[in-house]
Protein backbone atom coordinates (compact mmCIF):
# COMPACT_ATOMS: atom_id res chain seq x y z
CA UNK A 1 0.00 0.00 0.00
CA UNK A 2 1.22 3.89 -0.63
CA UNK A 3 2.45 6.01 1.47
CA UNK A 4 1.15 9.51 1.99
CA UNK A 5 4.75 10.77 1.58
CA UNK A 6 4.86 9.13 -1.73
CA UNK A 7 1.65 9.99 -2.97
CA UNK A 8 -1.59 7.79 -2.68
CA UNK A 9 -2.18 5.92 -5.55
CA UNK A 10 -4.83 7.57 -7.44
CA UNK A 11 -7.21 4.60 -8.44
CA UNK A 12 -6.82 3.28 -4.86
CA UNK A 13 -8.00 6.57 -3.48
CA UNK A 14 -11.03 6.83 -6.25
CA UNK A 15 -12.19 3.19 -4.66
CA UNK A 16 -11.92 4.98 -1.67
CA UNK A 17 -14.04 7.64 -2.46
CA UNK A 18 -16.28 5.89 -4.33
CA UNK A 19 -16.87 3.52 -1.44
CA UNK A 20 -16.93 6.52 1.10
CA UNK A 21 -19.58 7.83 -0.42
CA UNK A 22 -22.12 5.19 -0.95
CA UNK A 23 -21.47 4.16 3.04
CA UNK A 24 -21.96 7.19 3.40
CA UNK A 25 -24.96 7.92 1.79
CA UNK A 26 -26.27 4.56 3.61
CA UNK A 27 -25.07 5.79 7.05
CA UNK A 28 -26.51 9.73 6.73
CA UNK A 29 -29.42 8.38 5.26
CA UNK A 30 -28.48 11.37 2.69
CA UNK A 31 -30.91 11.89 0.13
CA UNK A 32 -28.49 13.83 -2.19
CA UNK A 33 -25.48 12.36 -4.01
CA UNK A 34 -22.36 12.84 -1.55
CA UNK A 35 -19.43 14.43 -3.59
CA UNK A 36 -15.80 15.03 -2.71
CA UNK A 37 -16.33 18.36 -1.82
CA UNK A 38 -18.61 18.32 0.64
CA UNK A 39 -17.52 18.60 4.62
CA UNK A 40 -18.23 15.77 7.10
CA UNK A 41 -18.84 17.40 9.92
CA UNK A 42 -20.51 20.90 9.10
CA UNK A 43 -21.99 19.73 5.90
CA UNK A 44 -22.66 16.28 6.46
CA UNK A 45 -23.20 15.99 10.34
CA UNK A 46 -20.81 13.57 10.73
CA UNK A 47 -20.24 12.33 14.28
CA UNK A 48 -16.82 11.26 15.95
CA UNK A 49 -19.12 7.70 16.08
CA UNK A 50 -20.42 7.38 12.82
CA UNK A 51 -17.07 8.46 11.36
CA UNK A 52 -15.39 5.51 13.62
CA UNK A 53 -18.46 3.79 11.83
CA UNK A 54 -17.62 4.71 8.18
CA UNK A 55 -13.49 3.35 8.95
CA UNK A 56 -15.05 -0.05 10.01
CA UNK A 57 -17.17 -0.38 6.49
CA UNK A 58 -13.76 1.03 4.76
CA UNK A 59 -11.69 -1.67 6.30
CA UNK A 60 -14.30 -4.45 5.88
CA UNK A 61 -15.01 -3.70 2.24
CA UNK A 62 -11.87 -2.60 0.86
CA UNK A 63 -9.93 -5.07 3.17
CA UNK A 64 -7.79 -2.91 4.33
CA UNK A 65 -6.86 -1.74 7.95
CA UNK A 66 -6.44 1.90 8.42
CA UNK A 67 -3.63 3.33 11.10
CA UNK A 68 -6.15 5.63 12.97
CA UNK A 69 -3.96 6.91 15.51
CA UNK A 70 -2.16 9.62 12.92
CA UNK A 71 -6.03 10.85 11.85
CA UNK A 72 -6.12 14.20 13.31
CA UNK A 73 -9.06 16.72 12.60
CA UNK A 74 -7.27 18.28 9.83
CA UNK A 75 -7.89 15.15 7.58
CA UNK A 76 -11.05 15.05 8.52
CA UNK A 77 -12.40 17.86 6.52
CA UNK A 78 -13.85 16.54 3.59
CA UNK A 79 -14.89 13.64 2.32
CA UNK A 80 -11.73 14.07 -0.44
CA UNK A 81 -9.45 14.86 2.64
CA UNK A 82 -10.33 11.92 4.70
CA UNK A 83 -9.83 9.90 1.45
CA UNK A 84 -6.84 10.91 0.61
CA UNK A 85 -5.95 10.17 4.25
CA UNK A 86 -7.30 6.41 3.70
CA UNK A 87 -5.44 5.45 0.86
CA UNK A 88 -2.21 7.01 2.42
CA UNK A 89 -2.07 5.22 5.63
CA UNK A 90 -3.52 2.14 5.38
CA UNK A 91 -2.35 -1.50 4.37
CA UNK A 92 -3.85 -4.69 3.15
CA UNK A 93 -5.64 -6.45 5.86
CA UNK B 1 1.33 19.76 49.76
CA UNK B 2 -1.35 16.93 49.38
CA UNK B 3 0.30 14.19 48.81
CA UNK B 4 -0.40 10.30 47.78
CA UNK B 5 0.86 7.98 51.10
CA UNK B 6 -0.33 4.91 49.58
CA UNK B 7 -2.39 3.21 46.61
CA UNK B 8 -4.15 0.07 46.66
CA UNK B 9 -5.70 -1.51 43.90
CA UNK B 10 -8.44 -4.72 43.74
CA UNK B 11 -9.68 -5.72 40.07
CA UNK B 12 -11.13 -8.61 39.76
CA UNK B 13 -10.04 -11.72 38.60
CA UNK B 14 -12.47 -12.78 36.48
CA UNK B 15 -13.26 -10.99 33.26
CA UNK B 16 -15.63 -11.47 30.75
CA UNK B 17 -15.23 -10.89 26.81
CA UNK B 18 -16.88 -7.46 25.33
CA UNK B 19 -19.27 -9.66 22.72
CA UNK B 20 -20.77 -11.84 25.75
CA UNK B 21 -22.29 -9.02 26.94
CA UNK B 22 -23.88 -7.78 23.52
CA UNK B 23 -27.04 -9.53 24.02
CA UNK B 24 -28.12 -7.66 27.59
CA UNK B 25 -26.59 -4.35 26.17
CA UNK B 26 -28.61 -4.54 23.07
CA UNK B 27 -25.04 -4.35 20.99
CA UNK B 28 -25.12 -4.82 17.63
CA UNK B 29 -22.29 -6.68 15.73
CA UNK B 30 -21.04 -3.61 14.32
CA UNK B 31 -20.82 -1.89 18.31
CA UNK B 32 -18.55 -4.96 19.04
CA UNK B 33 -16.53 -4.55 16.13
CA UNK B 34 -16.01 -0.98 16.97
CA UNK B 35 -15.11 -1.83 20.26
CA UNK B 36 -12.96 -4.21 19.23
CA UNK B 37 -10.99 -2.58 16.56
CA UNK B 38 -11.07 1.21 17.68
CA UNK B 39 -11.65 1.22 21.24
CA UNK B 40 -9.40 -1.51 22.03
CA UNK B 41 -11.90 -3.11 24.66
CA UNK B 42 -11.40 -6.96 25.02
CA UNK B 43 -12.86 -7.68 28.04
CA UNK B 44 -14.15 -6.09 31.16
CA UNK B 45 -13.91 -7.10 35.13
CA UNK B 46 -16.90 -8.59 36.72
CA UNK B 47 -17.49 -10.46 39.96
CA UNK B 48 -21.02 -11.39 40.26
CA UNK B 49 -20.33 -12.74 43.29
CA UNK B 50 -18.98 -10.21 44.82
CA UNK B 51 -20.71 -6.87 46.70
CA UNK B 52 -19.84 -3.06 46.42
CA UNK B 53 -18.62 -3.85 49.74
CA UNK B 54 -16.52 -6.78 48.81
CA UNK B 55 -14.72 -4.56 45.85
CA UNK B 56 -13.77 -2.18 48.60
CA UNK B 57 -12.88 -4.21 51.24
CA UNK B 58 -10.32 -5.89 48.96
CA UNK B 59 -8.50 -2.47 47.82
CA UNK B 60 -8.42 -1.12 51.17
CA UNK B 61 -7.15 -4.59 53.09
CA UNK B 62 -4.68 -4.33 50.29
CA UNK B 63 -2.99 -0.85 52.03
CA UNK B 64 -0.32 -2.01 54.20
CA UNK B 65 0.24 1.59 55.12
CA UNK B 66 -3.18 1.85 57.05
CA UNK B 67 -2.40 -0.91 59.38
CA UNK B 68 -1.65 0.33 62.57
CA UNK B 69 -2.44 3.86 61.52
CA UNK B 70 -6.06 3.78 61.67
CA UNK B 71 -6.56 6.33 64.74
CA UNK B 72 -4.68 8.95 61.71
CA UNK B 73 -7.52 8.63 59.18
CA UNK B 74 -9.87 11.43 60.07
CA UNK B 75 -11.86 11.46 56.61
CA UNK B 76 -12.59 9.05 54.52
CA UNK B 77 -14.41 9.67 50.99
CA UNK B 78 -15.83 7.40 48.86
CA UNK B 79 -15.62 9.12 45.10
CA UNK B 80 -18.37 7.88 42.48
CA UNK B 81 -19.60 8.17 39.38
CA UNK B 82 -23.09 6.84 40.08
CA UNK B 83 -24.86 8.91 42.97
CA UNK B 84 -27.08 6.26 44.48
CA UNK B 85 -25.75 2.50 44.94
CA UNK B 86 -27.63 1.20 47.76
CA UNK B 87 -31.49 1.14 49.28
CA UNK B 88 -31.53 3.20 52.71
CA UNK B 89 -31.12 2.20 55.32
CA UNK B 90 -28.03 -0.05 53.78
CA UNK B 91 -24.62 2.00 53.62
CA UNK B 92 -21.60 0.33 52.11
CA UNK B 93 -19.03 2.53 53.21
CA UNK B 94 -20.17 3.11 56.76
CA UNK B 95 -20.36 -1.02 57.17
CA UNK B 96 -16.78 -0.85 55.26
CA UNK B 97 -15.71 2.11 57.98
CA UNK B 98 -16.48 -0.18 60.66
CA UNK B 99 -14.88 -3.23 59.70
CA UNK B 100 -11.40 -1.27 59.12
CA UNK B 101 -11.53 0.00 62.57
CA UNK B 102 -12.34 3.70 61.43
CA UNK B 103 -16.11 4.05 62.50
CA UNK B 104 -14.58 7.22 63.89
CA UNK B 105 -14.29 8.58 60.74
CA UNK B 106 -15.71 11.00 58.80
CA UNK B 107 -16.84 9.37 55.99
CA UNK B 108 -19.28 10.45 52.96
CA UNK B 109 -19.14 10.15 49.17
CA UNK B 110 -18.22 12.55 46.43
CA UNK B 111 -20.70 12.46 43.37
CA UNK B 112 -22.00 14.03 40.73
CA UNK B 113 -18.43 14.64 38.80
CA UNK B 114 -19.06 11.18 37.50
CA UNK B 115 -15.39 9.29 36.75
CA UNK B 116 -13.69 12.79 37.63
CA UNK B 117 -14.90 12.56 40.89
CA UNK B 118 -11.93 10.59 42.18
CA UNK B 119 -9.77 13.28 41.55
CA UNK B 120 -12.40 15.84 43.47
CA UNK B 121 -12.26 13.58 46.17
CA UNK B 122 -7.91 13.62 46.13
CA UNK B 123 -8.23 16.98 46.11
CA UNK B 124 -11.14 17.63 49.22
CA UNK B 125 -9.10 15.31 51.16
CA UNK B 126 -5.91 16.93 50.80
CA UNK B 127 -7.97 20.88 51.48
CA UNK B 128 -9.57 19.24 54.80
CA UNK B 129 -6.12 17.47 56.41
CA UNK B 130 -4.36 20.56 55.40
CA UNK B 131 -7.05 22.69 57.85
CA UNK B 132 -6.69 20.36 60.59
CA UNK B 133 -2.92 20.67 60.63
CA UNK B 134 -2.98 24.22 60.13
CA UNK B 135 -4.22 24.53 63.69
CA UNK B 136 -2.33 21.45 64.97
CA UNK B 137 -0.29 21.33 68.11
CA UNK B 138 3.49 20.55 67.55
CA UNK B 139 4.37 17.04 67.75
CA UNK B 140 0.92 15.73 67.29
CA UNK B 141 0.98 12.44 64.51
CA UNK B 142 -0.08 13.70 60.62
CA UNK B 143 -3.60 12.82 60.17
CA UNK B 144 -4.95 11.25 57.01
CA UNK B 145 -7.54 10.61 54.85
CA UNK B 146 -8.49 7.62 53.18
CA UNK B 147 -9.68 7.93 49.22
CA UNK B 148 -12.17 5.00 47.73
CA UNK B 149 -13.34 4.31 44.31
CA UNK B 150 -15.16 1.53 43.41
CA UNK B 151 -18.41 0.64 41.75
CA UNK B 152 -20.14 -2.33 40.63
CA UNK B 153 -21.42 -2.44 37.33
CA UNK B 154 -25.19 -2.88 38.14
CA UNK B 155 -27.65 -1.58 35.79
CA UNK B 156 -27.03 -1.24 31.95
CA UNK B 157 -26.12 2.42 32.44
CA UNK B 158 -23.60 1.41 34.90
CA UNK B 159 -22.18 -1.06 31.97
CA UNK B 160 -22.05 0.52 28.94
CA UNK B 161 -21.77 3.93 27.91
CA UNK B 162 -23.16 3.60 24.78
CA UNK B 163 -20.14 3.75 21.31
CA UNK B 164 -17.81 5.11 23.80
CA UNK B 165 -16.92 2.48 26.83
CA UNK B 166 -17.63 -0.32 28.57
CA UNK B 167 -17.40 -0.36 32.55
CA UNK B 168 -15.29 -2.62 34.62
CA UNK B 169 -16.01 -3.39 38.38
CA UNK B 170 -12.86 -2.79 40.42
CA UNK B 171 -11.96 -0.21 43.41
CA UNK B 172 -9.17 1.55 44.65
CA UNK B 173 -8.06 2.58 48.21
CA UNK B 174 -5.58 5.74 48.34
CA UNK B 175 -4.16 7.28 51.74
CA UNK B 176 -3.51 10.67 51.52
CA UNK B 177 -1.79 13.00 53.62
CA UNK B 178 -1.46 16.96 53.92
CA UNK B 179 2.24 17.30 53.94
CA UNK B 180 3.90 13.84 52.51
CA UNK B 181 7.18 13.73 50.71
CA UNK B 182 5.42 10.56 47.94
CA UNK B 183 3.74 11.58 45.04
CA UNK B 184 3.03 15.37 46.09
CA UNK B 185 0.06 16.80 44.24
CA UNK B 186 1.36 19.84 42.19
CA UNK B 187 -1.65 21.18 40.67
CA UNK B 188 -4.91 20.26 39.77
CA UNK B 189 -7.46 21.68 37.17
CA UNK B 190 -11.34 21.10 36.58
CA UNK B 191 -13.82 22.13 34.46
CA UNK B 192 -17.55 21.79 34.73
CA UNK B 193 -19.71 22.05 32.09
CA UNK B 194 -23.39 21.64 32.79
CA UNK B 195 -24.49 21.85 29.27
CA UNK B 196 -23.44 18.46 28.70
CA UNK B 197 -26.13 16.56 30.82
CA UNK B 198 -26.86 13.21 28.95
CA UNK B 199 -30.54 12.81 30.42
CA UNK B 200 -31.45 15.16 28.03
CA UNK B 201 -29.16 14.81 25.10
CA UNK B 202 -29.40 17.84 23.60
CA UNK B 203 -26.20 18.72 23.28
CA UNK B 204 -24.45 15.06 22.64
CA UNK B 205 -22.80 16.20 19.12
CA UNK B 206 -21.40 19.09 20.64
CA UNK B 207 -19.82 17.06 23.08
CA UNK B 208 -18.27 14.77 20.89
CA UNK B 209 -16.98 17.74 19.47
CA UNK B 210 -15.75 19.50 22.64
CA UNK B 211 -14.26 16.83 24.01
CA UNK B 212 -10.67 16.31 23.41
CA UNK B 213 -10.29 20.18 23.11
CA UNK B 214 -11.41 20.97 26.41
CA UNK B 215 -9.46 17.89 28.06
CA UNK B 216 -6.45 19.54 26.33
CA UNK B 217 -7.22 22.76 27.61
CA UNK B 218 -7.59 21.11 31.40
CA UNK B 219 -4.33 19.44 31.11
CA UNK B 220 -2.29 22.55 30.07
CA UNK B 221 -4.22 24.19 32.78
CA UNK B 222 -2.76 21.79 34.88
CA UNK B 223 0.61 21.96 33.88
CA UNK B 224 0.79 25.44 33.44
CA UNK B 225 -0.16 25.52 37.55
CA UNK B 226 2.22 23.40 38.14
CA UNK B 227 5.10 24.72 36.39
CA UNK B 228 5.55 21.70 33.88
CA UNK B 229 6.22 21.44 30.55
CA UNK B 230 4.42 18.92 28.77
CA UNK B 231 7.28 17.13 27.29
CA UNK B 232 8.65 16.56 31.00
CA UNK B 233 5.94 14.99 31.76
CA UNK B 234 7.04 10.99 32.51
CA UNK B 235 3.75 9.90 31.87
CA UNK B 236 0.11 10.23 31.27
CA UNK B 237 -2.28 7.96 33.59
CA UNK B 238 -5.35 8.29 31.55
CA UNK B 239 -8.56 7.58 32.36
CA UNK B 240 -9.73 4.30 30.37
CA UNK B 241 -12.08 5.47 28.09
CA UNK B 242 -11.21 3.96 24.84
CA UNK B 243 -8.13 4.01 22.99
CA UNK B 244 -9.14 5.73 20.35
CA UNK B 245 -10.10 8.50 22.65
CA UNK B 246 -6.61 8.58 23.88
CA UNK B 247 -4.46 7.96 20.14
CA UNK B 248 -6.18 11.27 19.49
CA UNK B 249 -5.15 13.33 22.27
CA UNK B 250 -2.05 12.38 21.90
CA UNK B 251 -2.21 13.80 18.71
CA UNK B 252 -3.91 16.86 19.31
CA UNK B 253 -1.19 17.72 22.28
CA UNK B 254 1.79 16.72 20.94
CA UNK B 255 2.26 13.60 22.94
CA UNK B 256 4.05 10.33 22.33
CA UNK B 257 1.77 7.64 22.91
CA UNK B 258 4.37 5.58 24.38
CA UNK B 259 3.98 7.85 27.24
CA UNK B 260 0.20 7.43 27.56
CA UNK B 261 -0.71 4.10 30.14
CA UNK B 262 -3.13 2.70 27.66
CA UNK B 263 -2.72 -1.00 28.78
CA UNK B 264 -5.23 -1.41 30.92
CA UNK B 265 -7.92 -0.28 28.73
CA UNK B 266 -8.40 -3.72 26.67
CA UNK B 267 -8.36 -6.44 29.82
CA UNK B 268 -10.20 -3.97 32.30
CA UNK B 269 -12.48 -1.36 30.72
CA UNK B 270 -13.26 1.95 32.21
CA UNK B 271 -13.65 0.99 35.98
CA UNK B 272 -15.04 4.51 36.94
CA UNK B 273 -13.17 6.67 39.30
CA UNK B 274 -10.61 3.88 39.72
CA UNK B 275 -9.03 4.05 36.60
CA UNK B 276 -6.18 6.86 37.63
CA UNK B 277 -5.18 4.58 40.42
CA UNK B 278 -5.13 1.48 38.82
CA UNK B 279 -3.08 2.64 36.01
CA UNK B 280 -0.43 4.20 38.74
CA UNK B 281 -0.48 1.08 40.23
CA UNK B 282 0.64 -0.72 36.76
CA UNK B 283 3.37 2.21 36.57
CA UNK B 284 4.72 1.37 39.80
CA UNK B 285 4.83 -2.32 39.34
CA UNK B 286 7.01 -1.71 36.54
CA UNK B 287 9.29 0.88 37.62
CA UNK B 288 8.20 2.81 34.92
CA UNK B 289 8.38 6.05 37.44
CA UNK B 290 10.99 7.06 39.70
CA UNK B 291 11.61 9.31 42.30
CA UNK B 292 11.42 13.17 41.10
CA UNK B 293 9.28 12.34 37.84
CA UNK B 294 6.44 13.98 37.33
CA UNK B 295 3.34 12.78 35.64
CA UNK B 296 -0.72 13.75 35.29
CA UNK B 297 -3.61 11.86 36.16
CA UNK B 298 -6.41 12.89 33.36
CA UNK B 299 -10.20 11.72 34.29
CA UNK B 300 -13.64 12.89 32.51
CA UNK B 301 -17.08 12.01 34.21
CA UNK B 302 -20.07 12.21 31.75
CA UNK B 303 -23.12 12.19 32.86
CA UNK B 304 -25.17 14.62 34.52
CA UNK B 305 -22.59 17.46 33.17
CA UNK B 306 -19.71 17.04 31.64
CA UNK B 307 -16.18 17.22 34.06
CA UNK B 308 -12.92 17.72 32.65
CA UNK B 309 -10.16 17.09 35.54
CA UNK B 310 -6.89 16.93 35.36
CA UNK B 311 -4.04 16.41 38.35
CA UNK B 312 0.12 16.75 38.40
CA UNK B 313 2.23 15.02 40.81
CA UNK B 314 6.06 14.58 41.19
CA UNK B 315 6.83 10.84 42.17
Amino acid sequence: MTTQEAGPDSDFRQQVVDTMTAVLARLLDHPEPITENMRLMEELGLSSTLGLELLLELEDQLEILIDVEQLGPDQMGTVGDMATFVAGHSRPA
Amino acid sequence: MTALEAVSVYLPPGRIPIENLAGRLGLSDMQVKLFHRFHGLRTVGRDPQASLYDLLLHAATGLDALRGQEHRVRYVLHARAMPVVAAYPANPLHDLCRALGLGHALAFTVTHQSCASGLLAIDLAGRLLATDTAGQPAGEPEPLALVLCGEKAFTRDAELFPDTTVFGEGASACLVSAAGARDRLLAYACQVRGEFDSATGENDARLQREYRPTLAAVIRQALAEAGTALDDLRLILPHNVNLVTWQRMCLLLGFPRERVLLDNIPTSGHVFCADMFANYRTACDRGILQPGDRYLAAAVGAGGAATFAAMVFEH
